[in-house]
């Protein structure tokens, strides 16, 4: 890091509390603020764009909160979290976080996190894969809300219910919704873990289906069906995908 | 525990009343019976006492047949049979007792003897065990009443106690440490606003603490409060949040400390501050015919993350007016149109503040 500067990016939804780590990273010499962000997708954008060294990151904002940010991130940048509650700090640790500050902090309680991180990127750490870590803390904390996915710095949120099936695509899985489609770079497996399995059946090895979304199922062939969806979409369900939502309607 | 026996001085009572008793049976025993009044009083003092403790047992009686719920048959047949038994036992006592006094001093010939009068005993006991049995009754049920009351009391206790610890944490203790988060950052940047916001503050805190106490505060007082909290607020979210505040004619209207409070802070944390561009919050109030309806509205996020903590503050608001009005408070909550609206709707009282 000698010679280059510390590139850091800020992320919060209060201004003072982003001055309060600009006006505290000003005694630090080498460290340069390269973005200040106001929401989540303000973040993934910059951190897109600009490949920062370190991130401050609040975890309570408008769109996305920080653990949303740090999963369409995708990769690791170093994160110190900083927030009024407590009760993230285990997730934090989870993903690996390099510290976790709770407002208000000192001076001194700053100074040693920023050591922490300094020593972070001179240690070269071995970089956890945050897609399997966020996807590990995922099952205790219950099926998702909603899919957020990446499109370039653009970030989309897309409310669970909204989605009408999923479709297996190579290593991508292709999110259908509202008439559009979304394709997140994520296996049908891991997707499995994180969708409401009262919502979502696994119909076909390559479809998770929305049973709201199910107008009827007819027989195709031998052994082989067809559901039809309202909009008309026609979707295959194998053997035991049939079973599995005979079992669920 | 019988209830005589809890207390001395209920005993001392009960015994005197059945001395009195024992005079008015040695005088059956002097005049009816023949016997020389030495005799009648040795023996009749004695046989009342006894009684009197025989029909104690009348109390037990009472209790294990309760009059609601059990058969007039029943209660008639148990009764007389409690009575005949109790009764006979005495009679039983009596004799024995009656034949040695007779032993020391003999009555004079021409006494009649104790057996000639028994049925007329055995009918005094019986009509004596009724009496004390319907006595008994009339305890059982004022305990059964004075239990009810003590009870309901401990049930407001409780509610009250319940009412505090829940006006206690309505105040998010996150508020305060973002708020002072806030005023960590202002010291430097514009040492004047740290201070207006310790000020603000302090205020609000202190506000709280003495409106927690009181029953019922007017709805100005409840309006400055939470113009004291988005005020605090503001100082935080900048530009993203402004507020619109109108008590209309409803400003003398009482209402229960706090009931806002906590309607607004929802507003803020699981509205205005999940959006890009924040927005208004809102409070209108009025009062027509009675009523007293205060609305709290805000724009809201609809793919906003659902699974939040608002739902404690307003159950906690639901609960409070529940246990104040009953039936008669309405609390109504719901999104309309991207927006998040909460309607309250309450018995309007007008009057100082308690």
């Amino acid at each position: 890091m000698s010679g280059d500067a510390l590139r850091v990016v800020i992320v919060d939804d209060e201004p003072l509390a982003r001055t309060v780590v600009r006006e505290f990273l000003k005694h630090h010499p080498g460290v340069a603020v390269v973005a200040e962000c106001g929401n989540g997708f303000d973040a993934v954008k910059a951190v897109t764009e600009l490949s920062p060294d370190l991130m401050f990151l609040d975890v309570q904002m408008p769109k996305l909160n920080g653990f949303e940010v740090l999963e369409l991130i995708g990769r690791h940048v170093p994160v110190i979290f900083t927030t009024a509650y407590d009760q993230y700090a285990l997730r934090a640790f989870e993903v690996h976080a390099v510290d976790y500050l709770l407002k208000p902090f000192s001076e001194e309680r700053f100074a040693e996190a920023l050591t922490r991180a300094r020593g972070r990127l001179q240690s070269h750490e071995p970089v956890p894969d945050i897609d399997s870590l966020v996807a590990d803390s995922r099952p205790k904390s219950g099926p998702v809300e909603r899919v957020l996915i990446r499109d370039g710095s653009q970030v989309h949120v897309i409310p669970v219910e909204k989605i009408d099936y999923v479709e297996a695509q190579d290593d991508y899985v292709c999110f259908k919704a509202e008439g559009k489609q979304y394709l997140k770079d994520q296996t049908m497996g891991a997707l499995e873990s994180q969708l409401d399995p009262a919502r979502f059946v696994r119909i076909h090895r390559s479809y998770f289906l929305n049973i709201e979304r199910i107008a009827r199922v007819e027989l195709y062939a031998k052994d082989s069906r067809v559901a039809i969806l309202r909009d008309g979409t026609r979707l295959p369900v194998s053997r035991a995908g049939y079973a599995r939502l005979a079992k669920l309607l | 525990m019988y209830p005589l026996l809890a207390r001395r001085s209920h005993l001392a009572v009960y015994l005197l009343l059945w001395m009195l008793m024992g005079i008015l049976l040695a005088a059956i025993l002097a005049l009816l019976g023949g016997l020389p009044w030495t005799n009648a009083l040795l023996g009749g003092l004695p046989m009342a006492v006894a009684y009197s403790f025989i029909c104690l047992s009348a109390w037990y009686v009472a209790r294990s047949m309760p009059l609601a719920g059990t058969g007039a048959i029943r209660v008639v047949a148990t009764a007389l049979a409690a009575a005949a038994v109790s009764a006979a036992m005495w009679l039983v006592l009596g004799r024995g007792w009656m034949v040695l006094v007779a032993t020391r001093w003999p009555p004079a010939q021409g006494a009649r003897t104790f057996t000639a009068i028994q049925t007329l005993l055995f009918g005094a006991g019986v009509l004596l065990y009724l009496l004390a049995l319907a006595v008994s009754y009339v305890l059982v049920v004022y305990e059964a009443s004075q239990e009810a009351q003590r009870r309901g009391l401990q049930g407001q206790v409780l509610a009250r106690e319940a009412e505090l610890r829940s006006l206690r944490a309505q105040i998010d203790p996150h508020f305060l440490f973002n708020s002072l988060h806030s005023i960590s950052a202002l010291t430097t940047a514009d040492p004047p606003s740290a201070r207006r916001m310790c000020l603000l503050l302090g205020d609000f805190l202190r506000q709280t603490l003495a409106l927690g106490g009181a029953d019922r505060i007017t709805l100005s007082r409840e309006v400055a409060l939470i113009e004291n909290f988005l005020a605090i607020e503001r100082v935080r979210f900048g530009d993203r949040l402004t507020v619109a505040v109108d008590a209309g004619n409803a400003g003398d209207c009482l209402v229960p400390p706090l009931l806002l409070q906590p309607l607004v802070e929802n507003a803020v944390t699981h509205g205005i501050a999940h959006l890009l561009e924040g927005g208004t919050v809102r409070v209108t109030a009025g009062h027509d015919g009675g009523w007293l309806r205060i609305v709290v509205d805000n724009p809201c996020d609809p793919d906003r993350p659902k699974r939040g903590g608002a739902g404690v503050g307003l159950a906690n608001v639901r609960a409070r007016l529940r246990a104040l009005h009953g039936e008669e408070a309405t609390l109504l909550a719901e999104e309309r149109s991207d927006r998040w609206y909460v309607e309250v709707t309450l018995p309007a009282t007008a009057g100082e503040p308690a």
